[in-house]
């Protein structure tokens, strides 16, 4: 009976920490604007970072090594460095796009200025960093997101007409007033907020963080190959919920004011009390892993003594390390910068980091020095590959799509 | 270690694409992409009717007592913003040709519009004295909606 | 875990160390299994260059490894002066396998004294810099 609540737990958990402020602007934007037609990029991010994440805490677990205290030894200094330096920032503007999310939520909630509660938000998120227990914030944080079920509540009761929203998902087609450049801009976007780079870090490190041996895989890829796609799943809703109230009046999402207008239709102020807590729960455990995660990074390339199992005291260069992270984060949203336009970009970035930060995932967990007999099987290997063309793709053509569009504009 | 000098020459150079491709976008948003004027007008006006079917949206909501005024107000503030930020950007425009002057003008006689209804609709649901309702809030927005429209077709045709 | 045949030039008397697969870039932990740094660089002691090497020389040991600019300087070129250098002398090394294991302590070592200089000054003097998470 323990064992299944452990399960469930952790099953529990991966949904509701699946969804970000990326997740949930990029996913409202596209459903307001393209209808359902962008659905198969969400089915085919989350199976890729399914693979991705298995393959990343198998390689904690096997070799008792984070990803990036490898990927220096892997791949040199050089390459070491130009992946540090490309996934930190990207990691910092996801920060801070987090950290503007948390605002925006408890704007809604309270009518008190966004701006206010910016240090509010930065405050929380570091003392939670700095005292909680790794296992009770995931817990907690992941347990509140589930709230988010909201969505998947709100399109029942909306009463869509499923036969045009299927037919929208079966057979994708481009809107009339949309360009095929701008489709394909948003489907990198889309792709970029289901396989954030930081999620691997994270992942890995975290299994670290609470000692995962090979006995603790099975749990994992339950938790992995259960909850991500569950997590997926609401996310698709948010896009249908999008999709069938906003489309239709005409509305394009651009302020997460509108992404919560379906759920109030259809389940009032209930409702809308379920998704702020809701939005504020997801966007808060996303800023604490992704703050955690650039706190890795640097420490793992650097050599540098990590971890939250540590006292602060024996962390030290990791501790303010973070917290200059946050302060940043903090000062560029108190430029008065939209945090929405942030969130836009830093998933379009993401998409384009994604080669940086897989490739060395797939070499180390090739390597039988690290992995032992754990390494990769044929079957993996494959998809991985596979997953490596479409990742390069969507990299490359972000940037170009990027200026064509005006950034989707 | 020869796979992981080249591994790292690939991946070096992969870095350097990616700061030159962040320079590129830097440089195109600061620069705008180029658009004739009465495609920033389009733009400009459907983002504005986006924002005033919003606030029409969150009305509609908080008349049936789905919204709390916290969240109402929320909203009709992004459109607001939304509408300050087409504005601006018509404002940028320096248009050459009288037909492209003319345009503007229209276009920004139609988002001041919007920019009142909001107001109102501010106002009402701020307000507690009960005036102004928040239908005549509404009023003012359906009328700036249809105005809109109306000149969304207008730009079609042309 | 199950680990992997080595190679046979691994497997004659003594050990043979490759520097730049075995030790550079390697994770550095003290004897409790704390990490101190990574190696970003080695130091060789031999004689100055464009010094011609008498016949007899004895061949170059190894004296310290090296961390701190040193990463900077080997990936774009140059080399700081001797006395700037962050060593950790080579008779402090206990095993070197997956990762560098030292036989000391950590903290009083040259290589620790950022992660000191910001523990004292900054963390430790935040509230609950010291408490244990666990």
């Amino acid at each position: 009976m323990k064992r299944l609540l452990g399960v469930a737990l952790g099953v529990l958990t991966a949904i509701g920490g699946f969804v970000d402020i990326g997740d949930l602007v990029t996913n409202a934007v596209v459903g307001s604007r393209f209808g359902l037609s962008l659905v198969w990029v969400v089915a085919t991010g989350v199976v890729g970072i399914c693979v991705f994440a298995n393959m990343s805490g198998r390689v904690a677990a096997a070799s008792g090594r984070a990803t990036f205290e490898v990927i220096r030894e892997r791949l040199g200094p050089r390459a070491g460095l130009a992946n540090l330096a490309a996934s930190f920032l990207i990691n910092l503007m996801t920060v801070t796009a987090e950290l503007g999310g948390i605002a925006l939520a408890l704007q809604l909630a309270s009518s008190v200025q966004y701006l206010l509660w910016v240090p509010v938000a930065v405050v929380a998120v570091w003392l939670v960093i700095w005292r909680v227990r790794f296992s009770i914030m995931e817990n907690v944080t992941g347990l509140l997101g589930l709230t988010l079920i909201v969505f998947a509540v709100a399109l029942f009761l909306l009463k869509p007409d499923w036969g045009s929203l299927g037919a929208q998902v079966l057979a994708p087609s481009i809107p009339e007033q949309e360009t095929a450049a701008s489709y394909w801009y948003y489907a990198v976007a889309l792709f970029g907020a289901a396989m954030t780079p930081y999620e691997v870090f994270f992942f890995s490190s975290g299994a670290v963080e609470e000692g995962w041996s090979i006995k603790d895989l099975a749990q994992s890829r339950i938790n992995v190959l259960v909850g991500f796609p569950l997590g997926g799943l609401l996310s698709v809703s948010i896009a249908a919920c999008a999709a069938v109230v906003l489309l239709p009046a005409g509305i394009a999402v651009t302020s997460l004011s509108q992404v919560i207008l379906p759920v109030a239709e259809a389940a009032g102020k209930v409702g809308l009390a379920f998704v702020l807590v809701g939005i504020v729960a997801a966007t808060f455990g996303a800023a604490l892993e992704t703050t955690l995660s650039s706190g890795y990074t640097l420490a793992q390339f650097f050599g540098w003594s990590w971890g939250k199992f540590r006292r602060p005291a024996q962390a030290a260069r990791f501790h303010l390390s973070m917290i200059i992270c946050l302060l940043i984060g903090g000062a560029v949203l108190a430029t008065g910068v939209d945090p929405v336009l942030v969130t836009e970009y830093s998933v379009v970035f993401s998409a384009i980091a994604l080669p940086l930060t897989y490739l060395p995932i797939l070499i180390v967990a090739n390597d039988p020095q690290y992995m032992g007999e754990h390494v990769n099987g044929r079957p993996v290997n494959m998809v991985a590959m596979i997953y490596l063309v479409i990742i390069l793709a969507a990299s490359l053509a972000a940037i170009p799509l990027m200026i064509v569009t005006g950034a989707g504009s | 270690m020869a796979i992981g000098s080249r591994r790292s020459r690939a991946a070096l150079c992969g870095a350097w694409l990616v700061c030159a491709g962040v320079a590129a976008i830097l440089l195109s948003g600061c620069a705008g992409a180029p658009g004739s004027v009465p495609d920033t007008v389009s733009t400009a006006v459907k983002d504005s009717s986006s924002a005033v079917a919003t606030a029409r949206l969150a009305l509609g909501l908080d008349a049936d007592g789905k919204l709390t005024m916290a969240a109402t107000a929320t909203t009709l503030d992004d459109s607001l913003k939304e509408l300050e930020t087409a504005r601006t950007t018509l404002l940028q425009l320096s248009p050459t040709v009288q037909n492209d002057r003319d345009l503007r003008r229209e276009a920004l006689a139609v988002l001041d519009e919007g920019t009142s209804g909001l107001t109102t609709a501010r106002d009402a649901v701020a307000s507690t004295d009960g005036s102004p309702t928040l239908q005549d809030g509404d009023r003012l927005l359906e009328a700036a909606a249809g105005r809109m429209s109306a000149f969304t077709a207008q730009l079609g045709g042309q | 875990m199950k680990t992997a045949r080595q190679p046979k030039y691994l497997r004659t008397p003594g050990r043979t160390l490759d520097a730049q697969l075995h030790l550079l870039d390697r994770q550095v932990l003290d004897v409790d299994g704390v990490p101190v740094t990574t190696v970003d660089d080695i130091e060789i002691s031999a004689p100055p260059p464009e010094t011609p090497i008498p016949a007899g020389t004895p061949a170059p040991t190894l004296t310290a490894l090296l961390t701190g600019p040193v990463l900077g300087t080997r990936i774009f070129g140059g080399r700081p002066p001797s006395s700037r250098l962050i060593r950790i002398p080579w008779r402090d090394v206990a095993d070197v396998g997956v990762v560098i294991r030292l036989g000391v302590r950590g903290e009083p070592l040259d290589a620790d004294w950022v992660e000191r200089w910001i523990r004292d000054k900054i963390i430790a003097r935040i509230p609950g810099g010291r408490h244990d998470p666990r």
